[in-house]
């Protein structure tokens, strides 16, 4: 029989201990949901205060991306032509990646402006290649009627008209050399001077040059370099004119030099500034590629086209020292393998090329220097080589057309005149032998003594040598 | 010698006479003959008047002659040949006239009565 207060107090123990239980869950589920509030909280303000870091962050990096495309790509894209240009740096760390962008657009800039660069080229070629074969054209219908007509009031339209054309031609060449293009002529081997000469006819001012030609006659160039000095001693010479008053000369030397020839370019005029000096000294090197857009508008293409040659040839130009004339000196430099020598009998240099003052001053130690027919260096049509034949051959050799004087030279005042080539030579070598071969005639008693005399001398020295000989030593 | 020998020339023709193709004289024909004087050549000569000078050397030429030889127009060599008469460093022979040759007919006549002698 179970008694009801036991089973009381047994329910009662039960339902307090439940109870504890009870209460003791309920009070760490309180626990830990303050616990868990306080954790979303702190949880809560980090994501605010990572939140607000973004958009902070975000901010940056579009003021960053916008700073890049606003400021530092053009300075980018200038710099790739104008290297002076800054390009300003990143606004601040959030900009640190920004860099491998500037590098990527400067290679494709580079790349983008040599294409286009080529372009232009191509095009320009092409149209001065044209423009060059026409002048050359006109040039030989000039030619041609200078030979034909000599009327002076129209041989004086012509000559005008073949110095403009020179002019143009000059341009054209200079613009395709620089383009890249070949010199658009070949000659063959030419003398240096008519060279130089040639190239000096192509300017304006051409009266105002002076060549001064020390180099012994028959220097010549090889023929692929011809034109390519042609062109380049114009443009030196066009560069020393422009720069000069126009009441000075411009004086071009012709000088041997170890390695070779130089022809050396002074002007009078105001000189260069030495950043100016650096740069044209740059060009003319030739070292560094041709961008048509870095010669300025109008172009200035004659250091540029003397930079081509220069490399394409192996000849060399120095504008690095001041000429005494206070102005600037140009020395171009020609090597041996581009000089060969052709006979100035055979081929003499053009008439209006400068005289050599290389044989004169060969002559210059001789005591007769009345006669001019020494001169004999640019004689083109008797070869010099005869004329300078052995002396001891002179007096016996027979001379055509020497006639019974031949030291005098006539007096040619009413007689006609003859043909005499070489004759004066020939009387002046004569007249520097000893005058003995020319004894005029002797009477019998003359001849007698004087042989006589010859032969008892003779007797006498050989009586002499023989008691030498046999003197016992 | 012909003026194409070389190719295109490189020293154009004006350049000889430093641009001037007028003569200082009238008086110079294509067949006048010019004759060195045999002074010496002033030093300031221009080359090509030095030149034509060098070529009048101990003999005579005609214009033409010289200006096939100097490879120069016949203007250019008559402006020399005047400019070097004017200093007195060539003389210059006109020409003979037409008028003062003789007959072709009288000399071809003369020629076949020699022929006929030597027959």
């Amino acid at each position: 029989m179970i008694e009801i207060p036991e089973l009381a107090v047994g329910g009662l123990a039960a339902g307090t201990l439940s109870a504890f239980v009870l209460g003791g869950g309920l009070l760490r589920a309180r626990r830990e949901r303050a616990g868990h509030r306080a954790e979303i909280r702190s949880l809560r303000s980090e994501l605010d205060a990572s939140r607000g870091e973004l958009d902070r962050a975000g901010a940056a990096f579009a003021a960053e991306i916008e700073h890049l495309a606003r400021t530092r790509l053009p300075a980018e894209a200038t710099r790739s032509a104008h290297p002076h240009v800054r390009v300003p740096g990143p606004l601040g760390p959030a900009g640190a990646g920004t860099d491998a962008v500037l590098d990527a657009l400067r290679e494709a800039v580079v790349a983008e402006r040599k294409r286009v660069d080529a372009a232009a080229r191509a095009g320009m070629r092409g149209t001065t290649r044209e423009i060059q074969a026409a002048l050359y054209r006109l040039q030989d219908v000039l030619r041609g009627l200078q030979q034909r007509y000599d009327d002076p009031e129209l041989a004086q339209t012509l000559y005008a008209l073949d110095h403009e054309n020179e002019q143009s031609l000059r341009r054209a060449q200079v613009a395709a050399v620089v383009c890249g293009a070949w010199v658009g002529l070949a000659r063959e081997e030419s003398h240096l001077v008519d060279a130089v000469t040639g190239g000096q006819a192509r300017l304006v001012g051409y009266h105002r040059v002076q060549v001064l030609h020390h180099l012994e006659p028959g220097t010549a160039l090889v023929s692929h370099a011809v034109e390519p000095v042609a062109i380049i001693v114009a443009e030196l010479l066009d560069n020393a004119l422009r720069h000069s008053s126009p009441d000075t000369s411009v004086v071009v030397g012709l000088e041997r030099a170890h390695h070779g020839v130089t022809v050396t370019v002074d002007d009078a005029g105001v000189g260069m500034a030495p950043d100016e000096r650096e740069r044209a000294q740059r060009m003319v090197a030739g070292r560094d590629p041709i961008m048509l857009s870095e010669l300025g508008d109008p172009p200035r293409m004659g250091l540029a086209a003397i930079g081509q040659l220069t490399r394409q040839f192996d000849l060399s130009v120095d504008l690095s020292s001041p000429s005494p004339y206070g102005g600037v000196r140009a020395v171009l430099l020609i090597k041996n393998h581009l000089l060969c020598t052709v006979d100035p009998a055979l081929r003499p240099h053009s008439a209006g090329a400068a005289p050599s003052t290389r044989q004169a001053a060969g002559h210059e130690p001789r005591p007769d220097r009345a006669q001019p027919d020494e001169e004999v260096r640019q004689h083109p049509a008797a070869p010099a080589r005869q004329a300078a034949a052995p002396p001891p051959g002179v007096p016996s050799a027979g001379v055509p057309s020497a006639g019974a004087a031949p030291g005098v030279p006539s007096a040619d005042g009413d007689l006609l005149p003859q043909r005499r080539r070489r004759v004066p030579v020939q009387g002046a070598q004569a007249g520097r032998s000893v005058p003995a071969p020319r004894i005029p005639a002797r009477s019998p008693e003359e001849s007698a003594a004087a042989l006589g005399a010859l032969q008892s001398a003779t007797n006498a020295a050989r009586q002499a040598a023989a008691t030498e000989g046999n003197d016992p030593r | 010698m012909t003026g194409r020998r070389n190719g295109r020339p490189l020293v154009p023709a004006y350049l000889s006479t430093g641009g001037v193709a007028r003569p200082s004289r009238n008086s110079l024909e294509r067949l006048s003959v010019l004759t060195g004087t045999g002074g010496p050549p002033p030093a300031g000569l221009p080359a090509a008047q030095h030149a034509l000078l060098a070529l009048l050397d101990g003999g005579s030429l005609t214009l033409m002659e010289c200006a096939a030889l100097l490879r120069l127009p016949v203007s250019a060599v008559r402006v020399l040949a005047a400019a070097l008469t004017d200093q007195g460093l060539v003389s210059a022979r006109p020409p003979v006239p037409v008028a003062a040759l003789p007959d072709r007919d009288l000399l071809e006549r003369v020629a076949d009565g020699l022929r006929a002698l030597k027959l």
